[in-house]
């Protein structure tokens, strides 16, 4: 009998549950399409590593402290082993066959024609190595031949499509060893999947001689069992052959590195889309509650009836959860089907981007699991709450006159119980901030921004009673009557209207909030610049480093007084205490660098760093107890070590000083010759005295032309470039926004629709008595503009209290300064308004079309 | 406007269309076509004199709130033509409708006449704010006199008995001094005393305020407090009586039902 009158409700109100079941359904598709998703992309990579991964691999010894076991050093130089090598390995019984590789990131592809670099922008490496191929190579030619001799090379099709390259057509590499050109000799293609990355081989003896400079150097060797033994013990067999100089892997370990590498990247696409998910799921709870609250209120009277005919409460509650079960499992389809269209939307982008995945979709039975119980769980839970103030509707309600229920004011126990849980929330933010103790801060943030988000949902209708109040004063002298209406329609039901604004606020709080850090970070490191680098051009390198022959052209640029390089070198420290600090980088710096920058001096002098010694921040020399002359022991690995005094002490406070050690590129040197030491990753210039900066700095760029992975900045253009890389992020943050904004318009839309079924009678009473429908409209718009702000409001100062108070924990963290952005907030708002009338747009013409004798005439 | 004259000459009623504070010429309203069709009016000719208290009254079906629902603008007709004072509102736009329904005519409904959002007296002046005048405050206060409601003025329709909630209606309708004031039994839904309270206010706002009230009922009683009874049977107006009373109107009632019955 239930499940009959429940379906019956449902169908007959599908054009009101329509908005909660798109609610539901954006939910559940971005948690179905993230499953989906990043299953497709694991079990093609898994297919891919395992496809490919030799059973025994021969690589370079990691860098020192590096426990990775990545191996690679991208800015620095390319590690090798000796080519002998590989006849050690074939030797060994048990090996069927050997594979020589060369192979090195840091070179730069350039299209000589264009003068433009080639390859992916995202992030994913260029290889530029020989083509060896093996048993299990990936790729095959596709078009010309492999490439023979000096001046021939072959790249992968799909960079040669993005970047209009044909065989025959010229192409330069810029490597650690120098420019060199090639003429394309073949195109190759991957077999299965294009992990992303851009590929170029030459043969073997040129990959040698170009990229490591001699024939009797590899980057690695990859060994194939003859199926007699297994790959760990041809692993130990090959470990103990070649002594521990180098780096030995099994298949699975490759495999598991290599996932590793592509794991953190979708990984972090996952959460991204959990996001998402997450963000619909919470604003689309309120939608849910709202429309079940307002059919729960427009049913009064029948719910009366069926309690008077003798329905339990239990049966009246239970009838109005099964609507929502239903809601739940119609909406956890439809919402599960969107998410492999989602997921194959997204496999489309990343082929966009370069990393073709396999189109055949994985679908374990994690995603119907997930997906139905997250829209089940939370369609049921949203319905709560309506459900049992169903199941508490008297018997009378059936005799009553009318079925409008009497107005919900705020209770007593809701005040009380908001304001706590709000002020705790501002409080642990208020400890946060001014804490000095970082982790705990950061704990006190996380849980005061959760506390403080439940508060304000909880005080919402309190809020938003004062707030309509404030907002609307002004509507009755601005818009007349609509405006008055308008105002008392939106104070009517205050649960409703907070509730309604809630879903607006939570986006908006997360989008402001997101974008004072951001902008914090901006005006920060602005400053930072400002306040350190004294140096007139700032030089980076997109890929590699950048080479000797770089810096000499730019030494040689007229204009220019003198070039600070700067390099990274990883080292283990032993301290004067006894403790080890592994995996530390030192930065190796010319001399000049103490002229480049001001230097802020705590304890020591520049001298001290300049004259052999070393330069640790206060909070290092503090942590390790360490004064100017105590000596440090640095390691570079591979038997490279030197004693460095400490010379300079920094204070803190300074992002190019804290958590950075500086010595001189002379002083290193004594340990690690020049020619062993990584690429500079970047360099600075000084315009001498009288050159006119702005005529340096262009020819300061046309010395690097030939290069065109190398930017040449002053500071302006680099803090606008730091300000670029700010922008990205908060494109992502944009995303965010748009969801969160349209699943509450959804909500505004869905509150104003039912409550202009709701106000039939006295929609027909007022254009009875001579309410013009555009009059009507406007009323309808002004409700929903109000309702928009106030959402709005609540939102960004929410937002705002987040951000300053991150700001506050992260000061030391390299966020000094605080920056609220103050225009995108007003546009925010704004644009809340704007939300507020698109919103109102549907309900407000319904509602000016209804037949005014009919809408009096409803009961 | 000439012809609307002329149409108003030739009616029975003396006095001309000046006279008339609304009027209905061979009004037909039917629902539905061909074989389905129902004709709820069947060429009604109605004239409603200015400053009397005029009550339709029929038997359910007969058409009564049809025509007054067309007599104020709220529903329009198939055929005929209908005038409010000097006014045709056959043919007019929604947007002039609500315009006249606004400036010449106050409503009185039987249930839900108030907005719930609005006090006593928000409800009363809604119709001047939504036409953007200001009320005249000595006339505003003499209807709330009149309707004995000084005391109440703050209160908000919940907070009211059922025959305070139509007194304000009736202050409402007063308020704006229409031409004309339409009611659909406004006492329908009272107990008999507060019914009696709201007639006498409507009595006395015509005795004393020369106010124009056509008003739907099916009670004798009510209908006794009116200047002149229409009485409307299938679409057709069967009769009229002149300074009714409740007894006579009861009679004339019981008449007509025997002469349906028989």
């Amino acid at each position: 009998m239930i499940l009959k009158t429940s379906l019956r409700n449902f169908l007959s109100h599908k054009g009101r549950m329509a908005l909660s079941l798109i609610a539901v359904v954006l939910s559940v598709a971005f948690v179905s399409g993230t499953l989906v998703f990043s299953n497709t992309a694991t079990s093609t990579f898994d297919k891919l590593f395992a496809a490919t991964a030799s059973d025994v691999a021969v690589a370079p010894a990691p860098p020192s402290g590096d426990d990775s076991g990545q191996g690679q050093d991208t800015s620095g130089r390319t590690p090798t082993i000796p080519a002998s090598v590989e006849q050690q390995v074939a030797a060994q019984p048990g090996v069927k066959e050997t594979v020589p590789h060369v192979s090195a990131t840091t070179a730069t592809l350039v299209n000589p024609k264009t003068n433009k670099a080639v390859g992916p922008t995202t992030g994913a490496p260029t290889i530029v190595g020989a083509w060896t191929p093996g048993p299990r190579t990936p790729m095959k030619i596709t078009s010309g031949a492999a490439p023979v001799g000096p001046g021939q090379m072959m790249i992968d099709a799909d960079t040669a499509a993005k970047a209009k390259l044909h065989l025959g057509d010229p192409i330069r590499v810029i490597g650690e060893r120098g420019t060199f050109d090639y003429t394309i000799s073949g195109i190759a293609t991957f077999t299965g999947t294009n992990p992303g990355a851009a590929l170029a081989f030459t043969d073997l003896p040129t990959a040698q001689q170009d990229l490591l400079g001699s024939t009797k150097l590899l980057t690695g060797v990859d060994a194939y069992s003859d199926g007699s033994k297994t790959n760990d013990q041809l692993k130990a067999e090959v470990s103990a052959a070649l002594g521990n100089a180098y780096q030995v892997k099994t298949s699975a370990e490759q495999q598991a590195d290599n996932a590793k590498g592509v794991g953190s990247f979708l990984n972090f696409m996952k959460y991204v889309m959990l996001g998402f998910a997450g963000i619909s799921l919470l604003v689309g709870g309120f939608l849910i509650i709202n429309t079940f609250s307002m059919l729960v209120a427009q049913r009064t009277r029948e719910l009366g009836l069926l309690r008077a005919l003798g329905s339990s409460r239990r049966q009246v509650n239970r009838s109005v959860l099964t609507e929502a079960l239903l809601l739940g499992v119609l909406g956890s389809t439809i919402g599960l089907l969107a998410g492999l269209g989602l997921a194959l939307l997204l496999i489309q982008l990343m082929k966009g981007a370069g990393m073709t995945l396999s189109s055949s979709l994985e679908i374990t039975s994690s995603v119907p699991i997930a997906s139905y119980a997250v829209g089940i769980v939370i369609t049921m839970l949203a319905a709560w709450i309506p459900a049992r103030r169903a199941g508490r509707v008297s018997p009378m309600a059936a005799l009553r006159d009318h079925g409008t229920p009497a107005e919900a004011g705020t209770n007593k126990v809701r005040i009380i119980l908001g304001l706590l849980v709000t002020l705790g929330g501002a409080a642990l933010l208020a400890v946060g901030g001014t804490s000095k103790d970082l982790g705990q801060a950061g704990s006190d943030l996380g849980l005061g921004v959760v506390l403080t988000l439940i508060g304000f949902v909880v005080l919402g209708p309190l809020l938003a009673g004062v707030a309509v109040r404030v907002l609307g004063a002004a509507l009755p002298a601005l818009f007349g009557p609509s405006g008055k209406l308008a105002q008392r329609n939106a104070l009517r039901n205050p649960r409703r209207t907070g509730a309604t604004a809630a879903a607006l606020m939570i986006g908006l709080a997360l989008v402001t909030g997101a974008s004072v850090v951001t902008n914090s970070m901006v005006a920060s490191t602005s400053e930072q610049i400002d306040k350190q680098v004294g140096a007139d051009y700032i030089v980076t390198v997109n890929h590699g480093g950048l080479t000797a022959p770089m810096i000499d052209a730019a030494k040689g640029t007229a204009g220019i007084s003198h070039i600070t390089e700067l390099r990274e070198l990883m080292a283990t420290l032993t301290l004067p205490d006894g403790s080890v600090v592994k995996h530390q980088a030192v930065s190796a710096v010319s001399s000049t660098f103490t002229q480049d920058f001001a230097v802020p001096v705590s304890t020591g002098s520049t001298d001290g760093l300049v004259n052999g010694g070393i330069s640790v921040d206060q909070k290092f020399a503090k942590d390790h107890k360490l004064g100017v002359g105590d000596k440090v022991t640095v390691d570079y690995g591979s038997g490279r070590t030197q004693q460095l005094p400490v010379g300079l002490i920094t204070s803190t406070g300074n992002t190019i000083f804290d958590n950075h050690l500086y010595a001189t590129i002379d002083t290193v040197a004594k340990a690690v010759p020049q020619d062993q030491q990584p690429l500079d990753v970047m360099v600075f210039g000084r315009a001498a005295s009288g050159a006119d900066k702005a005529k340096t700095l262009t020819a300061l760029q046309n010395s690097f032309d030939a290069y065109p992975q190398v930017s040449v900045q002053d500071q302006a253009g680099y803090k606008k470039i730091v300000q670029q890389q700010v922008d990205s992020l908060l494109t992502l943050i944009d995303g965010l926004l748009a969801l969160a904004i349209i699943v509450a318009v959804l909500g505004v839309v869905n509150t104003l629709a039912l409550s202009v079924v709701e106000r039939t009678r006295e929609i027909g009473l007022l254009r009875a008595i001579g309410l013009s429908r555009r009059q009507l409209r406007r009323m309808i718009r002004l409700e929903s503009v109000v309702i928009a702000v106030f959402g709005a409001l609540l939102g960004t100062g929410l937002g705002l209290a987040w951000g300053i108070t991150a700001q506050q924990v992260l000061k030391g963290q390299g966020l000094n300064m605080l920056s609220v952005p103050v225009s995108t907030i007003v546009w925010v708002l704004i644009g809340s308004a704007v939300v507020g009338l698109l919103a109102a747009l549907l309900p407000a013409f319904r509602a000016g079309r209804m037949n005014v004798l009919a809408a009096i005439a409803t009961d | 406007m000439t012809t609307a004259s002329a149409a108003v000459q030739t009616s029975d009623n003396p006095g001309g269309p000046s006279a008339n504070a609304a009027a209905a010429r061979q009004v037909t309203k039917a629902y539905g076509a061909g074989e389905t069709r129902v004709t709820a009016l069947n060429a009604v000719d109605v004239d409603i004199q200015r400053g009397r208290f005029t009550a339709i009254m029929g038997p359910s079906g007969s058409g009564k709130s049809t025509l007054m629902h067309c007599l104020a603008g709220l529903d329009t007709v198939t055929d005929g033509q209908i005038w409010i004072g000097d006014t045709e509102i056959t043919g007019l736009k929604d947007k002039q409708l609500t315009k006249l329904r606004r400036d010449k005519i106050g409503f009185i409904f039987q249930a839900f006449n108030l907005l719930p959002t609005l006090n006593a007296i928000e409800n009363i002046t809604l119709p001047m704010d939504i036409a953007g005048r200001k009320p005249d405050q000595g006339w505003l206060d003499q209807v709330v006199a009149t309707v004995g409601l000084a005391d109440r003025l703050k209160h908000r329709p919940t907070q009211l008995s059922g025959g305070q909630q139509q007194r304000v209606a009736v202050a409402r309708a007063l308020a704006a001094r229409p031409e004309i004031i339409f009611g659909d039994e406004p006492t329908g839904n009272l107990d008999s005393r507060s019914g009696a309270e709201v007639l006498t206010f409507l009595r006395r706002s015509v005795d004393e305020l020369s106010q124009t009230i056509v008003m739907v009922t099916h009670d004798p009683v009510a209908a006794g407090y009116a200047d002149r009874v229409l009485f409307l049977a299938d679409g057709v107006i069967v009769d009229e009586m002149h300074a009714p009373t409740a007894d006579s109107v009861l009679e004339r009632m019981r008449r007509f039902d025997g002469k349906r019955t028989s």
